[in-house]
């Protein structure tokens, strides 16, 4: 009975007694830059379970303690298996002396002769060792302070299926992935050409994410590409999941709601830019590569326009434009023209606009915020939705919106047609950031047009031409080549596009190293 | 230091030439030479352009710096100091008063409900805006701004032309060449607010030798454009108004944009193009508002702080709110013939005759 009591003590004292252990060691950042130390890696990475210390010996004219460092789930075992381990431990196991395998000789005898992996190089950093094991590639340690990091980086991805955001009629239907080497063998695939660079980095203090620069050495401008190098060097973040931490860290005003830096999940639209001489970046993880610099009238530019022929291109251009001008000022011109500019109208319509509005309680302003508020929430409500859902929402949406609002006289049967229109024209615009910069812009705009009228809309226009003319991307006037004007790119790649035949030189919308070849020439 | 490129001097001048002229001037030449008012229009504003050769010659000489500074080297630094209290205050007085104007316009023609101070404050923001963006950002504002306007001009003439009465345009030159000469005056002193501006923003312009020659070609066609385009406004105007009603409009133009119909859809459209004229107007209080800055920084030596752009707004929008009333507009006419025109016309002739004659004596 004692005993039981003294037991039953025991663990009443220990549940309450707070364990105390030691926390695992972080990496400092001495670490990174410090001689490979196995210990130390060791004592760094063995808290976890997924990494895998894979310890033995060569018998050589020396014994050398070796280890093979991974972490599962992130290799090839095929090749840890058939190139590492079983040349190592079996192929070659009894020739070891002959060779005359030391401490001293190892690694460059591995290197040259006895591992067939075809990435292998020679470690000394232990930032090197600690990278090369957390990115999935295999570090084999032999003894204390020498290793060799071997390329086994391997997998489950999603491949390279059709991107979902930026569909095409006409073109190739491949689209990024996850894993940055198949996005750049993708890029490199299109542009078979030693002057396409690849450079590699690190950003995450904690992620310790890989991004990729890539860019065409003979076309990028240096200013730029040494700006970009400039401003990734300052990012100081734990970690980056997504470009879009990258985008908000380097554009050049973070404050403004137009995007300075665009995207796309598109191999092609990723060479097609590196060909107008810019620079895109990879970051692993994320189907998205963000490109820089860039100026407004690219976001109203797709792949296809460049694959369709050059009369259909125009039209599909003006119609893109005219969207932009209809979602941003088709609400605020109604509500100026009914609230301040009647004259403007011709009779019937003044009379059929004032027939419908007779018996809405709320004045044209109201009315219109109300109804651009409750198509916001539509929007959001529906992107998020599993796709069916998606669409008994709309469908919902439309009916109340549409038809029970009109017959209940809370708005006008032609304030439902303009935000109708409105929200079409805003899915006419291809950029989805630009898209929902315009929706933030036409608020104010409305407000103004219902306090102001035309000069209201003129203010509000004014400053936001203001606003547009301060951006810039990588120091490039956002509104080029309209401001400052470039009148061959202007005619060739803006609100037009010159047939193939007659782009004889590159157009000119941003600086680059060779703006007078390009084109078919 | 900010520059500006050759394309956008030349904008930029057409611009601050242009200014607002559109809108009194067609008033003001009839007023002096009845229906041969038009005649009066394009020798006027080619009047300054000896001006203009004078400045560009000096910035030769003196690359980088603007009037203010070159007088300063040439007619001594107490005297540049004199001449720069008067180009700020003339610059602010103009700049303010035509803010009024502004004001005024909008409330008289297309929003009569809403108070002065509601243009001048809304207008003043834009101008602030535009002015802290710097002469950059200027620049490529009038590259947008302008052919809109330019545009819009345009196609109120071409929609008043079925309203033409040919019989107008007759009898031509039936009170002799006399009050031509007089007109001519009247629009030189619009233009000579433009070789003000020019003194100012020399120090902008590209330095280089090549640039030289571009920069007075550039000037006559922005003179020449301005001209032909203020002389068509004048006689659309005498050809739909007849005029005896031209020289009673205020607003000439606005009433032109007042009778367009487009296929009887869409009428009454001045409201609309006072929008895209708001543009112009924007640049050239802007352009003011930059002067005002560049004289002060030459003469007190002021730096590029944001305190200084809100003190000189609320200068502008003080004197601009107290300028309302039916005669600050002649004021402005007044300030324009008396004030801008003398001085602008005596500066520059005398920095540059003491340039050429210290030249001349070191050659000789």
């Amino acid at each position: 009975m004692a005993s039981w009591l003294k037991m039953l003590k025991d663990l009443t004292v220990r549940s309450h007694v707070k364990e105390v252990r030691t926390p695992p060691p972080m990496p400092s950042d001495e670490d990174w830059v410090k001689p490979l130390s196995y210990l130390r890696i060791k004592e760094l990475l063995s808290a976890s379970t997924d990494i895998v210390f894979r310890e033995f010996i060569l018998k050589g004219k020396q014994d050398i303690q070796c280890s093979l460092a991974v972490v599962d789930g992130l290799i090839d075992k095929q090749i840890i298996d058939q190139f590492i381990l079983k040349p190592l431990m079996v192929d070659f196991a009894g020739e070891l002396e002959k060779m005359d395998l030391t401490q001293k000789t190892a690694p460059d005898l591995i290197l040259s002769r006895l591992a067939p992996a075809n990435e292998i190089k020679k470690i000394d950093k232990l930032g090197d060792a600690l990278d090369g094991i957390l990115s999935g590639d295999a570090v084999l340690f032999l003894g204390e302070e020498s290793a060799l990091l071997i390329g086994a980086r391997g997998w489950v991805n999603r491949g390279v299926a059709e991107p979902q955001t930026e569909s095409s009629v006409r073109g190739p239907r491949e689209g990024l992935s996850e894993t940055l080497r198949i996005n750049t063998s993708l890029i490199r695939r299109k542009i078979k050409h030693p002057s396409l660079r690849i450079k590699s980095l690190k950003v995450g203090e904690l992620t310790r994410t890989d991004i990729v620069v890539t860019y065409i050495e003979s076309l990028a401008s240096e200013d730029v590409l040494n700006e970009l190098y400039d401003r990734l060097s300052r990012i100081k973040i734990d970690g980056v999941l997504e470009s879009g931490y990258l985008e908000e860290l380097i554009e050049d005003m973070p404050y403004s709601p137009f995007p300075q830096v665009t995207y796309t999940e598109r191999p092609d639209v990723v060479a097609a830019n590196l060909l107008e001489g810019k620079i895109a970046i990879l970051v692993d993880g994320t189907p998205i590569a963000l490109i820089v610099p860039v100026v407004f009238a690219e976001f109203m530019q797709v792949s296809e326009d460049y694959f369709e022929r050059a009369m259909i291109v125009i039209l599909v251009r003006f119609v893109r434009f005219a969207g932009v001008f209809l979602a941003l000022l088709a609400p605020s011109i109604y509500i100026a023209v009914t609230n301040f500019h009647h004259e403007m109208l011709p009779t019937d319509l003044a009379l059929s606009i004032a027939a419908g509005r007779e018996n809405v309680p709320v004045p044209a302003l109201l009315e219109a915020l109300i109804m651009v508020f409750a198509l916001e929430i539509l929007q959001e409500a529906g992107l998020r939705l599993p796709r069916p859902m998606g669409q008994t929402i709309g469908i919902v949406g439309a009916l109340i919106i549409g038809d029970a609002a009109v017959k209940a006289n809370l708005v006008s049967p032609i304030m439902v047609i303009i935000v109708g229109l409105t929200a079409v024209a805003t899915y006419a615009m291809p950029s989805y950031d630009v898209a929902i910069a315009i929706r933030l812009v036409r608020v104010p705009l409305m407000i103004l047009a219902g306090s102001l009228g035309f000069f209201g809309i003129g203010v509000g226009l004014y400053a936001l031409l203001i606003h547009l003319l301060c951006l810039r991307s990588f120091g490039t006037p956002y509104l080029s080549p309209i401001a400052p004007l470039r009148i061959r790119a202007l005619l060739q790649d803006t609100f037009v596009r010159a047939p193939w035949w007659a782009l004889k030189r590159r157009p000119h919308l941003i600086e680059t190293k060779e703006p007078k070849t390009g084109g078919n020439s | 230091m900010e520059r500006i490129s050759v394309h956008q001097f030349m904008i930029v001048s057409a611009s601050m030439a242009l200014g607002i002229t559109f809108f009194p001037i067609a008033q003001t030449v009839t007023k002096e030479a009845g229906r041969d008012g038009w005649w009066c229009v394009l020798p006027g504003f080619l009047a300054v352009l000896p001006f203009a050769l004078m400045i560009l010659s000096l910035f030769k000489r003196f690359p980088g710096k603007n009037l203010i500074e070159i007088s300063d080297n040439i007619i001594g630094k107490w005297s540049a100091k004199g001449i720069g209290l008067v180009y700020i205050s003339v610059s602010t007085l103009f700049g303010s008063h035509l803010l009024a104007l502004v004001g005024d316009t909008f409330k008289r023609t297309v929003m009569p409900l809403i108070p002065d101070m509601v243009f001048i404050g809304s207008m003043l923001i834009l101008v602030v805006m535009l002015v802290w963006a710097g002469i950059e950002v200027y620049g490529r504002f009038t590259e947008i701004v302008f052919p809109i306007v330019f545009l819009s001009l345009i196609l109120t003439m071409l929609f008043s032309i079925p309203r033409f009465e040919w019989d107008q345009f007759y009898p031509v030159l039936a009170n002799g060449i006399k009050p031509l000469a007089f007109g001519v005056l009247k629009v030189t002193s619009y233009g000579m607010q433009y070789i003000l501006f020019l003194a100012g923003v020399l120090s902008f312009l590209p330095r280089e030798q090549e640039n030289q020659k571009r920069f007075k070609t550039e000037i006559q066609r922005a003179l020449i454009l301005v001209g032909m385009l203020n002389t068509l406004v004048v006689l659309i105007q005498i050809m739909v108004f007849g005029p005896d009603e031209t020289k009673r409009l205020n607003f000439g133009l606005l009433t032109l944009g007042r009778m367009i119909e487009i296929g009887e859809t869409i009428s009454g459209i001045e409201s609309l193009f006072m929008m895209f004229w708001m543009g112009a107007m924007i640049i050239r209080i802007s352009g003011l508002f930059f002067m005002v800055l560049w004289g002060l920084r030459s003469v007190f030596g002021i730096k590029d702080e944001l305190k200084w752009y809100l003190i000189l707004a609320g200068v502008f929008y003080l004197v601009g709110s107290l300028a309302s009333g039916p005669k600050f507009a002649r004021t402005l006419d007044l300030i324009a013939l008396y004030v801008n025109l003398p001085f602008a016309s005596l500066w520059v002739l005398t920095v540059w005759g003491i340039a050429y004659w210290k030249q001349k004596g070191v050659q000789g």
